[in-house]
C-alpha cells in the first residue's frame, strides 16, 4: 500500500504507568510495517520513555526494547517536545535511544499541525 | 467525509467510550461516512459480550451493534490487544486453550495493521478516551 497519507505518532504516557505507551509503540511499528511509517513526537509524559529503565524490578517488559526497533523499521528521527523536558527537570544527554536522532522541538504545536493524521497515544 | 475512530476507552471505566458511540451516531447523521471503528488498548473491552450493567445505566455494546446492523458499521478489535485483556472469540478461545469465547456479535478480531490501512484512507482520524 503505497503512503499517501503523512502520519505522526504521539507518545504521551510514561513507560509503564499506562499500557498505551507499550501498545502505542507496537502500533507505530505496525504502521511501519505496513509501508506507512509515522514520525514520531514523545510529548508531555511521554519523554519519559526516553531515559534509562530498569521495569524488571516490577515485572514490566523494557519499553526500551520497542523504542530501539523504530530505527530499523525506518523511524530514524525521535522528536521530543523541549519544553515537556524542561518541565519535568530532564537533561536531554539523559534521552537517549540506540540508533535513533534525537530532536528537539519548540515549535510542537506548527509540527503536529503539518501532519494529515494524528494518532494520539 | 471519511472517518476512523480509535477507541481506548473501556466501557463504564472511561467517558470516551459512550462519547465515541455518540460522536460515531451524530457523523452518520451528518451524512458522513466512517470508514472503521478501530478498538485499541482498553478499549477493546467495548466488544465484550459477559459486561451485565445495570438497567438503569446505558449500555453501549447493544447500542454499538445496532449501529452496525442499521449502517454495516466496520467495528474492528485489535487482536493482541484484546488477547491480553481476554476478549476472544470462540475459534481464538479453542486456540488458547480458554473455557470459552466472548467476543460481541458486530465485531471483528484483526491485527494493527487495519489501524495503519484505515489511517492511510481516511481523511480524518479521531481518538477517544487514553
Amino acid at each position: 500500500m503505497p503512503q499517501s497519507k503523512s502520519i505522526l505518532a504521539l507518545c504521551r504516557h510514561a513507560p509503564y504507568g499506562n499500557t498505551l505507551a507499550r501498545e502505542g509503540l507496537e502500533a507505530v511499528l505496525a504502521c511501519a510495517a505496513m509501508d506507512q511509517t509515522p514520525e514520531v513526537l514523545l510529548i508531555n509524559d511521554g519523554v519519559f520513555q526516553l531515559l534509562q529503565q530498569n521495569p524488571e524490578q516490577i515485572g514490566e517488559k523494557n519499553l526500551h526494547r520497542n523504542l530501539q526497533a523504530l530505527p530499523m523499521f525506518g523511524v530514524e528521527i525521535l522528536y521530543v517536545c523541549r519544553k515537556s523536558v524542561e518541565q519535568r527537570g530532564l537533561c536531554p544527554d539523559d534521552l537517549c535511544v540506540p540508533g535513533a536522532e534525537i530532536t528537539l522541538l519548540d515549535d510542537t504545536g506548527t509540527f503536529i499541525g503539518k501532519f494529515d493524521q494524528v494518532l494520539s497515544f | 467525509m471519511q472517518f476512523t475512530l480509535v477507541v481506548y476507552g473501556a466501557p463504564h471505566s472511561s467517558e470516551g467510550a459512550a462519547t465515541a458511540l455518540r460522536f460515531a451516531r451524530a457523523l452518520l447523521q451528518s451524512g458522513h461516512a466512517i470508514y472503521r471503528v478501530f478498538f485499541y488498548s482498553d478499549g477493546v473491552h467495548n466488544g465484550s459480550a459477559l459486561a451485565a450493567p445495570p438497567q438503569d445505566e446505558q449500555d453501549l455494546l447493544s447500542q454499538w451493534q445496532a449501529l452496525e446492523r442499521n449502517h454495516k458499521l466496520d467495528l474492528t478489535i485489535c487482536i493482541a490487544a484484546a488477547q491480553r485483556r481476554g476478549v476472544l472469540s470462540p475459534s481464538e478461545a479453542s486456540r488458547l486453550e480458554k473455557t470459552s469465547g466472548n467476543l460481541a456479535d458486530g465485531f471483528e478480531l484483526a491485527g494493527l495493521g487495519q489501524l495503519a490501512e484505515a489511517s492511510a484512507v481516511s481523511d480524518r482520524v479521531v481518538t477517544f478516551g487514553g
